[in-house]
């Protein structure tokens, strides 16, 4: 194949798809041309021959020029400011609190795990945690020393129909819960997006009446390293019996929905958890949780060492 | 910038009691102790023995805690509400978790380490029972950093405290063996229920009664 054929194939591939009939004779016909005999360098003839197309068929000039970014996997983002493009699922996603942030959380494949912004500026549409998606033409960043993507107006998110397997990072900690954080017992969520209120706004879609959800946001400390987890409410009926009805009911006999957080905080604080979990970013996310107890067999352990 | 939480470190009252020197660093302030664990935060399991208000009303309390290694002051004031909130709702003693910041004070004539709490919870034995082991097994591995003489706070401790690594290993058995035993009668426990539990006789002795008062015969056939 000449090397006008396998441009004018190339410049085709393109254009494949979209409702437009091109005669390839009369593109080789002109790339011929433009090579072979005016030896134009190979970039301008492939430049004249798109605005030619725009020109001639009406063929949106975007749809033309802006190229992917090269699909890679999450592994092998290492440099800052690359424009790449993505088949990951989305694991998880947080509320943030600055307004210029849409959607921020982790993305995984089959390589990793990174952190994702979607800026507010964006307008893109929203993801949804479990859902895979294709993220085209992101560009990398770095924020406190680690790798992020950054979702920006010219990205686009398309859903594909395929579970992304995670790359096997399951770690068990056992650790005591020294904190429990803000935003945590019973909460109200937006009915729209299902983000965690803040005085009943919901800083996407402004003020709404939401629906009520118990979650907690807590630290897990094993003498060596701090891990945020979140424990939704089907974790926290398992440790505590106290489920969305219990809750709602302390809520309405004390009139106080901050009571229900007050209980949990003194079933839950200070108590040691073994938690298995995904090491991904900010948050260690729960799989399973449970109440941790010595053996006897440990403390023997030790002081045969000692002895 | 957002910073990293700091870790809770485990650290026995016996080796607390003997940390005096105090390391600012990055705008924080940590407590070096013998064995050159570097704490800026602490978390402990202790019995609350005692809660004592400094002041009428002031709402600042004193705490006196003890774990098996030795006995510890805390002060809660307006600054840890959290903490405040359960000190007035608790009874003692207790045993108690407490998240919390150390801090080295000028005494008279020494320097004396106060706990500042986070938090500070009830919680039931096998937590404390749990922590004994992870802060023997923290103190062991410190202890054995201190005889490779590993890294800068190891160093510095070496200076400032000279410490007799014997004494900390010696307090460290003690600690364990104190909470070994509690933890063997809750696995029989645990095995089989009811085994080991005695059923406590009634003294009818020093108990008078008429019988009429306490024929339930009728309620029976009810
Ligand atoms: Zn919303």
């Amino acid at each position: 194949m000449s090397r006008a054929e396998k441009l004018t194939d190339q410049i085709l591939e393109r254009i494949k798809g979209k409702d437009v009939k091109v005669k390839r004779e009369d593109i080789l016909r002109r790339m011929k041309l433009l090579i072979e005999e005016f030896k134009v360098p190979e970039s301008e003839a492939v430049r004249t021959i798109m605005n030619y197309l725009v020109r001639e068929y009406g063929i949106p000039r975007e749809e033309l020029f802006d190229r992917d970014s090269p699909l890679v996997k999450i592994a092998d983002i290492s440099k800052v400011n690359q424009w790449v493009s993505l088949r990951a699922k989305v694991v998880q996603l947080w509320d943030s609190n600055s307004p210029n942030v849409s959607q921020v959380g982790l993305i995984g494949d089959e390589t990793g795990i990174v952190k994702f912004v979607v800026w507010a500026k964006a307008s893109q549409p929203e993801v949804e945690e479990g859902k895979s998606y294709i993220f085209r033409n992101v560009v990398t960043d770095s924020f406190q020393g680690r790798m992020q993507i950054n979702v920006t107006r010219t990205s686009r998110i398309e859903e594909i129909d395929e579970d992304i397997q995670l790359p096997p990072r399951e770690i068990e900690v056992v650790g005591s819960m020294v904190a429990i954080q803000q935003n945590s017992g019973l909460v109200k969520r937006c009915n729209e997006c299902g983000r965690v209120l803040n005085k009943g706004v919901c800083h996407q879609h402004g003020k709404v009446e939401g629906y009520d959800d118990l979650r907690i946001k807590a630290v897990i400390d094993d003498g060596e390293n701090v891990y945020e987890i979140i424990l939704n409410e089907e974790n926290i009926k398992e440790l505590t019996g106290i489920g969305l009805d219990e809750a709602l009911k302390i809520a309405h006999e004390t009139l106080d929905r901050n009571a229900v957080l007050a209980e949990l905080k003194n079933m839950l604080l200070g108590r040691y958890f073994r938690v298995k979990g995904l090491r991904g970013g900010r948050y260690l996310l729960v799989k399973e949780i449970s109440v941790h107890k010595p053996k006897a067999d440990d403390f023997n352990e030790i002081l045969e060492a000692l002895a | 910038m957002m910073r990293r939480r700091e870790v809770a470190k485990r650290v026995f009252a016996y080796e607390l009691l003997r940390s005096t020197h105090q390391i600012e660093s990055e705008g924080l302030r940590y407590v070096l102790t013998p064995t050159g664990e570097r704490v800026n935060r602490i978390f402990s399991v202790a019995v609350l023995l005692d809660k004592e208000e400094i002041g009428a009303d002031t709402n600042n309390w004193r705490l006196r805690l003890a774990d098996p290694t030795g006995t510890f002051y805390a002060t809660v004031g307006k600054f840890q509400p959290e903490a405040l909130e359960a000190i007035n709702e608790m009874n003692v003693p207790e045993l108690v978790a407490i998240v919390g910041k150390p801090r080295v004070f000028e005494g008279v004539s020494r320097k004396l380490i106060s706990i500042r709490p986070e938090n500070i919870v009830a919680v039931d034995l096998s937590v404390r029972d749990y922590w004994v082991l992870e802060t023997a097994r923290r103190t062991l591995e410190r202890i054995e950093a201190m005889e490779k003489r590993e890294g800068e706070d190891v160093e510095l401790a070496w200076t400032v405290y000279d410490p007799d690594l014997n004494e900390y290993r010696e307090m460290v058995k003690k600690a364990l063996l104190t909470v070994k035993e509690d933890v063997e009668i809750m696995e029989k426990l645990e095995e089989s229920p009811h085994e080991d539990e005695p059923e406590e006789e009634f003294d009818f002795e020093e108990f008078e009664f008429e019988e009429e008062e306490f024929d339930l015969t009728d309620l029976l056939e009810d």
